[in-house]
């Protein structure tokens, strides 16, 4: 058995892992980062979506949510995490938001450090606003039918550099120019001397006399930086970053966490559908950012809409029509706009572990389901705002809005945040404000697990700024302005 | 190379990668369509693993405006041309 001596060792290359890797040993710590995927070679991104989702994420894209309706959540995987097939949106934490933190968890997040955080990761991510040429034709459906309205609206800001809208970023980039943490943090943290080692599973967390002492993990052989077998990182810090849904399985597989009853519990998410429209224009929805516009008329309803686009093949999987319809509608591909429609919800699961894999109940309550179907009224005038000749709604044949039931919905969902929720109270939450764990001395979490509610919008920037936050807390320095 | 969808179907994890399977054989004959249309959510299934397999035939693809070979290759020479990861 290989083993390694570190400051800090990182469980995780996601939105969280990576940024807290990069900062640790770009500040001087001696850092070993493990990631359970992959190092994927850009160089094999070809644009087709089945075989980018059987290789880029988790269960090839078809991880399940167990409840009505079931709910796929896809979810990435190698270096970069999620944030490698995510459309790169990056929203601040809405202020609202944080003061419910401040209120319901304790969670005193100093606003001036929180500010000076989300600016160093926006600075790292050269995030910045889609300009409307590189929108393209299916935002500008969706801009026209908003303005029309008179609907609050607006352009994206993304983590991009030199985007030539390829139409596929959620199937990897093929020009790199989606900034996600695996062409970014990563390459930070190992330059910096971090020891990154991919393939790696961690099974046990050693934790003695309520202190964190290190991890093993099993490295699968053929890998970047390993020829296989057990390895050990003997580490006074732990930061586990996993995911929302991973990360309380390998807490609770350790037996760490249990305590406040609250692991693996208080699961949300932002469950999501979309509509399509045929235009008389040509629109070519794959041309351009897909996801480079949002209509937040109704954010304070729950509601939200943000463009989506793909390649024919995406399209025709989630175009909401049968038989000779389906095909025909297929037959203008080039005419079809889509735009999703995001719930910020007031549901809540929870994860479980079940024959070895995560079980995650999640049922849609009746305060979702009510958004969805206002939501879906609300797409539906847009798109005839915008001059749409028919617009195809995901619903069931002959079924209006108003009447669907929650087990008619066709849903995705994004975004899982709270399964190891941040609380000042030990018996509320399972990390304190500082991320560490209620009554385990040196471990940490840093990923969406910790966020303690809906945000209402893509939390990416929201996980990388607390980790930025956590690493200059273990650094015992301010972050720099 | 691999076929797309056998690579996606491969990926998945069990039981969902043998119902894939089966309902992609099903959905294929069309009396195991009809079959198949007893059962919504499979008959759903069956749909987009077929459409998944016919939109992502090079020929068809390009026929409705999309040639993936054309972005990834202007993707790759920008990426190579800007020094890029």
């Amino acid at each position: 058995m290989s083993a390694y001596e570190a400051d800090v060792c990182v469980i995780g290359a996601g939105a969280g892992g990576a940024v807290v890797a990069a900062e640790l040993a770009e500040g001087g710590a001696r850092v070993v980062l493990l990631e359970q995927g992959p190092w994927h070679d850009p160089d094999s991104f070809d644009a087709s979506p089945p075989r980018m989702l059987a290789r880029l994420y988790r269960d090839a894209g078809g991880t399940l949510t167990v409840g009505t309706p079931p709910i796929v959540l896809p979810l990435g995987s190698g270096l970069g995490g999620t944030t490698l097939v995510n459309s790169g949106t990056c929203f601040r934490t809405p202020e609202p938001v944080l003061d419910r933190w401040r209120s319901e968890y304790g969670l005193e997040l100093d606003s001036e450090t929180l500010d000076r955080c989300f600016q160093r990761v926006e600075d790292a991510l050269s995030v910045s606003e889609v300009t409307p040429e590189l929108a393209g034709g299916n935002a500008e459906v969706a801009r026209r039918g908003a303005e029309r309205l008179g609907w609050s609206h607006g352009y994206l800001r993304r983590n991009a550099r030199g985007c030539v809208g390829s139409g596929v970023c959620a199937f990897g980039c093929p020009t790199s120019a989606k900034q996600h943490t695996g062409i970014t943090y990563v390459p930070r943290a190992e330059q910096a001397g971090a020891r990154i080692l991919t393939g790696a599973t961690v099974g046990k967390i050693d934790v003695r006399d309520g202190r964190v002492r290190g991890v093993r993990a099993q490295l699968t052989g053929g890998t970047r930086n390993g020829a296989g077998g057990e390895i050990e990182v003997r580490a006074p810090r732990v930061v586990v970053a996993a995911g929302t849904i991973h990360t309380p399985l390998l807490l609770g597989e350790n037996g760490i966490g249990r305590e406040s009853g609250q692991l693996g519990a208080n699961l949300s998410m932002h469950p999501a559908t979309a509509a399509f429209a045929l235009m008389d224009e040509v629109v070519d929805m794959a041309k351009g950012v897909p996801q480079s516009f949002y209509v937040d008329e109704w954010a304070g309803e729950g509601i939200i809409f943000e463009g989506i686009a793909g390649p024919p093949s995406y399209a025709a999987m989630s175009l909401p029509l049968q038989g000779e319809r389906h095909a025909e509608a297929m037959r203008s591909y080039r005419h079809l706009a889509q735009l999703g429609l995001m719930v910020s919800d007031s549901s809540r699961g929870r994860v479980r572990k079940f024959a070895g894999r995560p079980w995650i109940s999640y049922d849609l309550d009746d305060r979702d389901l009510a958004r969805f179907r206002t939501g879906i009224c609300h797409m539906r005038e847009l798109f005839e705002s915008a001059g749409a000749r028919e617009v195809y709604l995901p619903l069931p044949p002959g079924t209006e809005p108003e009447q669907v039931r929650a087990k008619d919905l066709r849903l995705m969902a994004f975004h899982p945040l709270g399964t190891a929720r941040a609380d000042a109270d030990p018996t509320r939450g399972v990390v304190d404000p500082n991320l560490m764990m209620h009554g385990v001395e040196g471990l940490y979490v840093a990923d969406g697990s910790v966020v303690p509610s809906s945000l209402g919008v893509n939390p990416q920037i929201t996980i990388m700024a607390l980790a930025t936050r956590l690493a200059y807390h273990l650094l015992q320095r301010p972050c720099p302005s | 190379m691999e076929r797309a969808l056998d690579e996606y179907i491969a990926a998945a994890p069990q039981p969902q990668r043998s119902g894939m399977h089966a309902v992609l054989a099903l959905a294929r004959r069309p009396r195991g369509a009809v079959l198949l249309n007893r059962i919504p959510p499979l008959a759903q299934i069956g749909r987009t693993l077929l459409a998944m397999e016919r939109y992502e035939e090079p020929s068809v693809a390009r026929s409705l405006g999309w040639d993936a070979e054309a972005v990834v290759a202007h993707g790759r020479a920008l990426r190579r041309a800007e020094g890029r990861p």
